[in-house]
């Protein structure tokens, strides 16, 4: 009890002391690896551990599977420091060998875990000798032949173990060996190396089941500065040329002149009608250039080209006048009434013969708008009221307020009011005349505006003023328009030109439709405008004599100037509450804007 | 007509059987060498046989891999293998020396001792295997072609040794082996051996075998590769 207590007191101190002055027990040991060259001895090797400051000493134990017998290892020194060597007397194979390590010091030992071991499978040969490689000459080509002998202590004689070869080239610069497996034979030919360069030649081994050795020392090899002469390649590749060569050239030259039209286009000769390079070679250079003269340039300006305008003048049933004319153009643009522009009677933004300005914001003459439908007296104001002014005769019904194009075409005998045709005689420019064959009392409602008496034995002769001329209108409603009968068809007024006294000259378009009516018709075909008066009446001008029917009320102008001149200057008069501003068709003409703008 | 080709028959077959040499009897296919067809030589059927094991090792060598990856993690664990192999009890070489100091015979029937041992506990282990689900059908695939290539083994050494003693390179010593020698793998302790041991204890068997297999023909053919 005592001495048991003394000792533990001791050792207690003695760890004390030890551990003050820096000395312990050895560290564990590890075993490394163990590894058989020849598959007949085999050696062990450890990684001692901290040796604790003190001598340590290091004992190999082991002993077989399923036998408890533990041996010593027999040999330290063979193999080296801390290792095992195992001479064929103690190898056996198959066989587990259970192996541990300990280390012991003055303090104390420790031992490393243990590895079990089976030497069949720890196999790792030595490098293969005498690796020599030669360059052969051969007709393909130089080529290396490397040889090698098996390690000398592997025994493949017997056929105790058999080894497989590998070999790796490199140049000295190349980052990448390139191996080749040579399986169990001792030697090996390399080649497609590169001509006159430094090669690397290294060769290992490995037993059927085991670890490769490790590579042989290197060998050098250089290839001879050879030129690699495969004829037949060469051979082939020429002859395949020279048939694309031919080939190519037969295509071209059965295609000769599209290749010269594609390689060389054909510069464009000079084309300048009537130039006749004849003349020019022959030097007579008047004669050259006389022909390029073109007669009859600048052109002159046909106002009939330019100002062709169609009216689509249609009746319907609320006696709207559409007018597919431009004098609604700027009426479209600047009324606020959605529909009218794109009602598809007319389009709205051609610059009609028609000159109008529109009022913007004449709402407040709207109450003069009265329903041109009904009595088509309603002056030019109430249409003038509306922000489009409107021109015209036949009057767009302002209903919603905007001048709508007014349907000069009849198609349907309405019983509306027909126009005293003597007193008015609308002119329509550009306007279609439908002329309603049906019936002489045929009324267009067009007209209506004008006047709000029928005029039932108005022959039909609406639409075409016997004076084809602008007649003015007097919008008063008292004043009993003449009924305008439509005579027969549609006939299109046009302005044809503006003479330089600024005036519209009008023409109906369809002279075929005109019937020959007599004076009423007699060669009245357009009328021009003459001038523009301070209260922006416009003065249509008549050319042609007409035949004035009777029954104008204001148109007598048309009898009593005629004599005087041939034309006949036809007023529009607004007479209640138009506005003065812009100018105004009062007629049943239109006249252009475009046209009469200079004429401000 | 017929009534002739009738007589011609019977004629012939007369012939024939009076003919007291022309009897039937079965005759090797190849019984000349070069002039016939090919015979393999013992050379060839050596090599052949070194394949074959080399094959059947192998294929034991994945499985064991596999088994010790996906089942025993922990690798040089104590107590790996408690138990013995049931063919231990042959007596096999364990060294070069050992091996070559038996002769011919004795190595011949050691292998085949020793493939005759396996071809029961092989069997066993394909069905185990397919039965668990742990296997996948690759595995269990693998050890029914290991026990087939076994048993191939086993036909084609004894079809050398057949050969060898037609040589007259083999005594007559070589005898087949009886049915007590087929052992069945139960252990010490009774227990039948699990997969993993089987595994374990076959490979090193096949490796055996395949070496045992090449030192003989070395001795006796030592022409090339040797």
């Amino acid at each position: 009890m005592r001495n048991s207590g003394a000792v533990l007191i001791l050792s207690f101190i003695a760890k004390l002391i030890s551990q003050a002055a820096g000395v312990s027990a050895p560290g564990k040991p590890r075993l490394t690896s163990c590894r058989s060259p020849e598959k007949e001895t085999f050696t062990c090797w450890w990684e001692p551990g901290d040796d604790g400051g003190l001598p340590t000493t290091y004992a190999l134990y082991y002993h077989l599977e399923n036998s408890e017998t533990i041996y010593e290892c027999p040999d330290y020194r063979t193999a080296g420091d801390n290792s095992c060597f195992f001479n064929k007397n103690d190898t056996s194979l198959w066989v587990n060998y259970n192996i541990t390590v300990v280390a012991t010091n003055a303090l104390g030992k420790n031992i490393s875990d243990p590895v079990e071991v089976d030497v069949a499978y720890i196999v790792q040969p030595n490098t293969p000798e005498n690796v020599t490689a030669v360059v052969v000459d051969e007709d393909q080509g130089p080529f290396v032949r490397v040889s090698w002998e098996k390690p000398r202590t592997a025994d493949t004689r017997s056929g105790w173990i058999t080894l497989q070869y590998q070999l790796r080239v490199k140049q000295k610069k190349d980052k990448e060996w390139e191996e080749y497996d040579a399986g169990m034979q001792k030697y090996y030919n390399v080649f497609s190396l590169h001509p006159d360069k430094e090669f690397m030649v290294q060769v290992r081994c490995k037993p059927d089941h085991g670890f490769w050795s490790e590579w042989t020392q290197t060998t050098y090899v250089k290839m001879p500065d050879y030129i690699p002469r495969e004829r037949s390649l060469w051979i082939m590749i020429t002859i395949f040329s020279v048939f694309i060569v031919l080939i190519l050239t037969w295509t071209l030259n059965v295609k000769r002149n599209s290749v010269k039209l594609c390689l060389l286009p054909p510069v464009p000769g000079p084309k300048i009608k009537g130039f006749d390079k004849q003349l020019l070679k022959s030097g007579k250079s008047e004669e050259v250039f006389n022909s390029l003269v073109i007669q009859g340039f600048p052109p002159t300006i046909d106002y009939d080209d330019l100002l062709v305008e169609y009216l689509e003048v249609y009746d319907n049933e609320e006696q709207e006048l559409v007018l597919d004319s431009k004098d609604l153009s700027e009426d479209c643009m600047k009324s606020k009434s959605p529909s009218d522009c794109d009602s598809g009677r007319g389009s709205c933004d051609s610059r009609t013969l028609l000159l109008e300005k529109c009022m913007v914001g004449r709402e407040g003459s709207r109450s003069d708008q009265h329903q041109y439908s009904q009595h088509g007296e309603t002056s030019w104001a109430s249409t003038e009221s509306s922000e489009c002014q409107g021109l015209e005769p036949g009057s767009p019904e302002f209903s919603d307020g905007r001048v709508k194009t007014w349907p000069v075409v009849f198609s349907s005998p309405q019983p509306h009011h027909h126009y005293q045709v003597e007193a008015v005689k609308p002119v329509y420019h550009s306007v279609p005349e439908i002329l309603n064959h049906s019936s002489p009392h045929a009324m267009p409602a067009n007209y209506q505006n004008l006047q709000h008496q029928d005029i039932p034995q108005q022959e039909g002769r609406f639409g075409k003023p016997a004076c084809r001329h602008s007649q003015s209108y007097t919008h008063g409603l008292d004043t009993p328009a003449p009924g305008v009968s439509p005579s027969r068809s549609l006939e299109y007024v046009e302005v044809q030109r503006i003479n330089p006294e600024n005036m519209l000259l009008l023409r109906p378009l369809s002279d075929q439709n005109r019937e020959p009516e007599g004076s009423d018709y007699a060669g009245e075909d357009y009328s021009k405008v003459k001038e523009l008066t301070s209260n922006n009446i416009l003065l249509l001008q008549r050319d042609t004599s007409y035949q004035c029917a009777d029954g104008y009320s204001q148109a007598g102008q048309c009898t009593t100037q005629q004599p005087p001149h041939p034309c006949k200057p036809v007023i529009y008069q607004s007479h209640s509450g138009m506005p003065q501003e812009g100018m105004r068709v009062m007629g049943n003409g239109y006249v252009d804007t475009t046209v009469l703008m200079p004429s401000y | 007509m017929s009534r002739s080709l009738k007589q011609v028959a019977v004629l012939l077959v007369a012939l024939l059987c009076l003919d007291p040499h022309s009897r039937v009897s079965s005759a090797p296919i190849c019984t000349h060498g070069p002039s016939g067809c090919h015979v393999p030589s013992l050379a060839d059927l050596f090599d052949r046989v070194i394949q074959h094991s080399a094959r059947m090792h192998s294929l034991s060598n994945d499985l064991h891999s596999e088994f010790e990856q996906y089942f025993l993690p922990s690798k040089n664990s104590i107590g790996k293998i408690y138990r013995k192999c049931h063919t231990s009890s042959i007596l096999t070489p364990n060294g070069k020396e050992n091996a070559q100091k038996l002769a011919r015979e004795e190595l011949t029937e050691v292998i085949l001792k020793l493939l005759m041992a396996w071809r029961d506990p092989l069997f066993q282990l394909h069905q185990s295997m397919a039965h668990q689900q742990d296997f996948n059908s690759f595995s269990s695939n693998k050890a029914l072609e290991m026990g087939d290539m076994a048993h191939e083994l086993r036909k084609g050494v004894e079809k050398v040794a057949e050969k060898m003693r037609v040589l007259g390179m083999l005594g007559n010593s070589v005898t087949g082996l009886s049915a007590a020698e087929t052992m069945l793998p139960i252990s010490d302790s009774g227990e039948a051996m699990s997969n993993y041991e089987l595994l374990y204890c076959f490979r090193r068997d096949s490796n055996k075998v395949q070496n045992y297999l090449k030192i003989l023909k070395c001795r006796i053919v030592p022409e090339h590769d040797c």
